[in-house]
């Protein structure tokens, strides 16, 4: 090593040290917190802003650790927090999501220390609540802290993985001792492994199309505990908390749970929500990003909106059982044919009639929402510096507590991930993808030669009888363009597709021997195995792709927590814009008030409103004993108002001279108004 | 001499013994008090659990008593656990579940589940059919799920549809209030009747063959009535009158398998386990996992139902959809007039249903019975009613009347001398004015008439007791030892299944749902290697996973078959052979290894 590099090396470290040692927020070091040290984190800040804060707990995990609940609301005797429009933040669903907590924390911190300073921050907080979870997954995240260190996203339940009658018999040890479950490579004439030619360190599928022969057996380390042939096949915990939410849940996977919220963390976090039924939004820092992935958990039932009845219905409702019909029109048949007798028919009701089962797509008019959002987010990554690699953004899993929040919550959700392994500077090797054919014309691929083909058609995959020659011979006669080729080559199985060729794992050592100075992987080590024989131990350290150094995090977090705020002044607010008294004759009065929304999301989402979750707005007219309403209805309904709609409401009222009048609307997820209207 | 005083002491001590047994047995049978319980009523919650209290006295050895939770209001959800225990634990029987009144109107299932205690503990040492069942299965027993509707049902004003749900106050209209506008007994005669107000311009009329009955206008024809719907007012001042009952959701649609919301299923709660009495529920059978059957009880329509109970789960697979096929088909001819029918396809959509959860989710054969008619069916001449039902259009409009239709008020007044008849009686509504309250009472409807009950009670105990004696009833048929080397013997035996239930039902198997069935050896011995013979006479055998002292039986013992397997063991001496199922019991048998 040079004289350089090693000064290059040690101010680095010098650096490093530094940055780690660095607090983040007030009272936390840089390192990423145990479950204890947050409950110590929370109790600082609780202590340190009395007036605003309360900490609670809304439940145990499985082993028993406590959840904590951090309730942020000012002016606590006026309004009751419950009783307000509400924020919900929730952190590290999924055990590994280290930096979500950070998230979470700095979060409260930030808004904590406007208030009192902060003229909009110390409103907000006078009128709403904002809920904290910033640990909901505790047992999953203790295996950092852990040691050995293993990367793990369930709780500790017992599971009989592999259905032997025993429970958690067979799991991972640190063989090598040093302090990290990684894996073990062993050659074995069943190996499908190798070694990759081009980084020995990475291992892949051998390719037998391309003559390559399989080599290695690759096992998490540890033993075989239970001498059943199998190593690790049964290690302690559990069930994924982020996969045990009820919308889209998968059944029958064990690391789903049993059954939807089978599992005390999902319980308890359910609980709070419905016994809280005033969220009118949830932040959650996990794997997730539904800005930048907008993918749902699971495929589009198409035609859910036009459907068929079956013929032993349509005879009875005056249907044609061959034809389609609309939730709508089939609820006016029911309706009509009196069969149903006092039960009130609506399209869900036609729907679980006919067993359509559940939403599965973002609806139209919140996917336009989400893509307002999506634009404002990208623009402001870009304006804040960080380079965050879309391609690598995770949608919204089966049974995630994002899809929950949406689909059967009915609320706007944003789930941020934070961080992303950077793409690194001349990663990318000049190669022929198939994208760039597909942008050529003939003769410039023609152009390119014999020789350069053939390298392109080994390179895709493509059979060893479709020669070069032959390719050239199809451009020339024009039975081939370059788009139908690529098109062609990629529907081939054994198609590497133009994006990726490298190994699927190769930024991650780049990332690992570049950023981490190597940390990140342990190199393979000879190792004698006494169920195995000879092996190797190495790989990925655990956590590598989801707990970054804190230094390489603090961007990020500033800027989520600013973004955070950002989405928080977008609650709608309903506000009485006018009131208008007529009279219309002694003791006959016409009341006109118009309301509006004045914020930026609308008061319900769509799917908050299909789920029923999100109620309509009610005003409704109190009236005193003297007071008769003369036309309209004591309760008006409004579905929804969209950002910055009114709504005319008009009662005519028979009372008294210079009475008053009071309307009270109300609804679940948004803060209530009332007006009194003196009628002179 | 000696051997003499021997013998005669001897003797003697037998004589003693045997006398003082015949003796205390006899001051057992004297202690014994004798219980009488009779089915000719409902039992509430505090008479139900004294007659549990009192046959658990009287039964100690066949019966146990626990608390599984407490309801909402607090009462104990009682069950019963009936095994003899002279002849093994509980949990290594196969089990039978049955469960009763989850809809809290839904009553006379806590009656059928109360008789099968009853008939089993009156008919030990009696019946040998029930000595068996109680020798080699366990029952658990759940009378009444719903013990707070229940009593609400009971002693409350209702009427015969509510409450179905808990009661867990809830908000059904979605005002922020809950349960605020419910009925209400305006004129305090304990029943939760319609109303009616007399006009010109109403939609409906009084039959002329009967002044009770009202039906609706033809188009043309006059009206006398507006019809008003169920007994109240408007509580909370809305516009709607009766919108917010008591409680308002429904338990058996809580379960945690084909979950779906509210707005997909209606009444489902906010997440499955969400009520005190579904979690105590899955708490208990999900304890006892060696149950391998279970019944439940709803009203009514005369049902034998089974899963799925939505068309996204596909059919049962073919080997247990032949097991419950057997089983349900017998029971139309236990229960003369019950339809052995699936849920969804030839009901309703059902999602959350604890019989699809016991089923996919815990491996259990479950049957829910919808329990009897409509009263006047079946006990009004047949004649009668063939002739009202020539007339297509009257027989339509009597069948949607909304407080009863002809067939139904002549049975009451005919069979039930207006026993459950409100008749029709002015009263001054704050809203409508001038109305009328009448209508059929509670007792009048879903549930047997009382003269009926003990029959819907003993044919369903006999359906649940046929299902039960079905489970798995396995033995070692056949045990071979063959020397082939000092130390090493081959085992051969042949474990069979008498009954139609498998060991592990298709769909466990398929998806894992619980431990396979264990094959162990106990004693001084090793497992070398086993399979199961796959063919007798060519002797071929498909390998088995081995442990060091038990072999795993992946498939269990599937029904009215039996299982051929072939052990390599070292070992010497006596050793005990085990089969170890989960849910289709446990046998042990001493061979010798020589």
């Amino acid at each position: 090593m040079s004289r350089l590099k090693l000064i290059r090396v040690f101010s680095l470290l010098i650096l490093s040290f530094f940055i780690f040692s660095v607090p983040l927020f007030c009272g936390q070091t840089a390192n990423y917190q145990s479950q204890a040290e947050i409950g110590q984190s929370l109790k600082k800040l609780a202590g340190k802003y009395p007036n605003l804060c309360q900490l609670s707990s809304i439940g145990k995990s499985h082993g028993g650790l406590d959840i904590y609940l951090l309730e942020i609301a000012g002016s606590r005797n006026k309004i009751k927090p419950e009783d307000r429009q509400s924020v919900l933040v929730v952190a590290n669903s999924e055990g590994v999501h280290l930096p979500g907590t950070e998230a979470a924390l700095g979060l409260a911190e930030t808004i904590l220390s406007a208030y009192g300073k902060d003229n909009y921050w110390t409103d907000f907080l006078n009128k709403r609540t904002i809920y904290i979870i910033p640990l909901l997954n505790p047992e999953a995240a203790s295996a950092y802290f852990s040691s050995p260190r293993v990367e793990r996203t369930y709780n500790g339940r017992p599971v009989d993985e592999d259905n032997d009658g025993l429970i958690d018999e067979d799991g991972p040890e640190d063989l090598n001792a040093d302090g990290l479950i990684t894996m073990m490579r062993v050659k074995s004439p069943e190996g499908r492994w190798i070694a990759d030619p081009q980084e020995p360190r990475l291992m892949r599928l051998a390719d037998p199309k391309k003559g390559e022969k399989g080599e290695y057996l690759l096992y998490i380390e540890g033993y075989d505990n239970d001498s059943d042939g199998e190593i690790n096949e049964d290690g302690p915990g559990g069930v994924e908390i982020n996969r045990n939410f009820p919308h889209d849940f998968e059944y029958y996977n064990k690391r789903s749970g049993l059954y939807p919220a089978s599992e005390p963390e999902t319980q308890a976090i359910l609980k709070f929500m419905f016994d809280h039924n005033n969220l009118a939004a949830v932040i959650n820092f996990s794997t997730e990003n539904n800005l930048l992935n907008m993918q749902q958990t699971g495929r589009a039932r198409a035609g859910a909106d036009r459907v068929r009845v079956p013929r032993r219905y349509a005879t009875f409702l005056g249907l044609e059982p061959d034809a389609d019909y609309s939730l709508r029109e089939i609820a006016e048949a029911m309706k009509s044919s009196g069969m149903v007798g006092e039960v009130e028919i609506d399209e869900n009701l036609v729907a679980t009639f006919l067993g359509l089962g559940p939403a599965m797509t973002l609806d139209r008019s919140d996917q336009a929402i989400y893509l307002e959002f999506q634009k404002e987010y990208r623009d402001g990554l870009k304006e804040a510096g960080l380079d965050y690699l879309e391609k690598r953004a995770r949608g919204v899993g089966r049974g995630s507590f994002s899809a929950f929040c949406y689909y059967q919550y009915g609320v706007p959700v944003f789930s941020f991930d934070l961080w992303q392994i950077p793409e690194l500077k001349g990663e990318k090797k000049e190669s022929l993808t198939s994208d760039r054919i597909k942008s050529m014309s003939s003769d410039e691929f023609l152009a390119m030669g014999e020789e350069k083909i053939a390298a392109f058609l080994k390179e895709q995959g493509a059979p060893p009888n479709l020669t070069a020659g032959m390719v050239i011979k199809m451009f020339q006669s024009g039975q081939m363009t370059p788009a139908r080729m690529a098109e062609m080559l990629e529907k081939m199985p054994g198609a590497v597709g133009g994006i990726e060729k490298d190994n699927p794992e190769a930024y991650l050592l780049n990332y690992s021997d570049t950023v981490l100075k190597g940390k990140g992987f342990v190199d393979w080590k000879a190792f004698n195995h006494p169920d195995l024989g000879q092996v190797e131990i190495g790989g990925f350290i655990p956590h590598l792709k989801q707990v970054p150094p804190t230094d390489q995090l603090k961007n990020s977090l500033e800027f989520h927590i600013q973004f955070s705020q950002k989405l928080m002044q977008k609650l709608p607010v309903l506000s009485v814009k006018e009131t208008k008294t007529e009279k219309l004759g002694t003791g006959l009065y016409r009341v006109t008030i118009y309301l509006q929304n004045e914020g930026w999301l609308p008061t319900s989402l769509a799917q908050g409103r299909r789920s029923l979750a999100a109620y309509p707005i009610r005003a409704s007219l109190k009236l005193s004993e003297q007071q008769k309403l003369f036309a309209g209805s004591p309760v008006e309904m409004i579905p929804v108002l969209q950002a910055g709609e009114s709504q005319k409401l008009q009662w005519t009222v028979q009372a008294k001279k210079g009475s008053n009048l009071e309307v009270k609307i109300w609804s679940n997820r948004i803060n209530p108004v009332a007006v009194l209207i003196n009628l002179d | 001499m000696n051997k003499t005083i021997k013998i005669i002491s001897l003797i003697f001590i037998i004589l003693a013994t045997t006398s003082s047994g015949l003796i205390l047995a006899a001051q057992g049978g004297k202690a014994k008090p004798e219980i009488k319980l009779s089915f000719d009523h409902f039992y509430d919650q505090a008479e139900l659990t004294s007659a549990l209290k009192q046959l658990q006295a009287a039964y100690p050895e066949l019966m146990e008593l626990i608390s599984i939770g407490k309801s909402y209001q607090g009462r104990d959800i009682w069950a019963a656990i009936i095994n003899n225990k002279a002849t093994g634990p509980a949990e290594r029987k196969p089990g039978f579940y049955i469960d009763g009144n989850i809809h809290g109107n839904e009553i006379q299932g806590t009656e059928v589940a109360l008789y099968t205690i009853y008939y089993l503990l009156k008919n030990s040492g009696k019946l040998e059919f029930v000595d068996r069942l109680l020798s080699d299965r366990a029952f658990y027993i759940v009378p009444t799920m719903n013990p707070d509707s229940r009593d609400y049902f009971l002693h409350l004003a209702s009427d015969s549809n509510s409450p179905r749900s808990g009661l867990v106050p809830y908000d059904d209209d979605r005002d922020g209030l809950m349960d605020e506008d419910g009925p209400d007994d305006l004129d305090k005669d304990g029943h939760i009747s319609y109303m009616r107000k007399r006009d010109p311009r109403g939609n409906y009329r009084v039959s002329p063959e009967n002044p009770m009955v009202m039906i609706p206008c033809r188009p043309g024809e006059k009206g006398e009535f507006i019809f008003l719907g169920s007994e109240g007012i408007d509580n909370d001042g809305d516009g709607l009158v009766n919108e917010d009952g008591p409680g308002g959701y429904d338990m058996n649609r809580n379960f945690g398998f084909n979950w779906q919301p509210n707005y997909v299923q209606r009444g489902s709660g906010p997440y499955p386990f969400s009520w005190p009495e579904t979690k105590a529920i899955r708490d208990f059978i999900m304890g006892h996992p060696n149950i391998m059957g279970a019944q439940t009880f709803h009203n009514y329509g005369g049902m034998i139902l089974r899963g799925p109970g939505a068309k996204n789960l596909g059919e049962t697979l073919p080997p247990d959809r032949q097991v419950y096929d057997f089983i349900g088909k017998k029971g139309e001819i236990i229960l003369p007039g019950y339809r052995y029918i699936v849920i969804y396809k030839d009901m309703y959509t059902v999602y959350g249903g604890s019989l699809d959860f016991f089923y996919n989710l815990l491996g259990i054969f479950t049957f829910s019975n919808e329990l009897d008619f409509d009263q006047y069916v079946g006990t009004m001449p047949a004649e009668r009613r063939r002739s009202s039902e020539e007339d297509e259009d009257s027989s339509a409009r009597r069948r949607f009347g909304p407080v009863g239709n002809l067939e139904e008020i002549i049975y009451h007044q005919l069979v039930l001398m207006g026993e459950q008849l409100v008749e029709w009686k002015p009263y001054k509504h704050p809203l409508y004015g001038d109305i009328e309250i009448g209508g059929v009472k509670k007792m009048g409807r879903r549930v047997p008439a009382l003269f009926k009950l003990a029959e819907t009670c003993h044919r369903n105990a006999a359906f649940c007791l046929y299902h039960a004696d079905q489970l798995p009833r396995l033995s070692f048929e056949e045990v071979k030892v063959k020397k082939l080397a000092s130390g090493l013997f081959q085992i051969d035996l042949t474990v069979g299944n008498q009954q139609v239930t498998p060991s592990i039902s298709a769909l466990a198997v398929q998806k894992k749902l619980h431990r396979p069935d264990f094959l162990k050896v106990k004693g001084r011995a090793k497992i070398v290697s086993a399979g199961i013979l796959t063919d007798r006479f060519r002797e071929l055998t498909e390998p088995v996973k081995v442990r060091q002292d038990y072999l795993i039986v992946e498939n269990g013992l599937p029904g009215f078959s039996y299982v051929d397997l072939r052990l390599l063991i070292e070992g010497s001496g006596d050793i005990n052979l085990i089969y170890d199922s989960l849910k289709g019991g446990y046998l042990e048998k001493k061979i010798s290894l020589k």
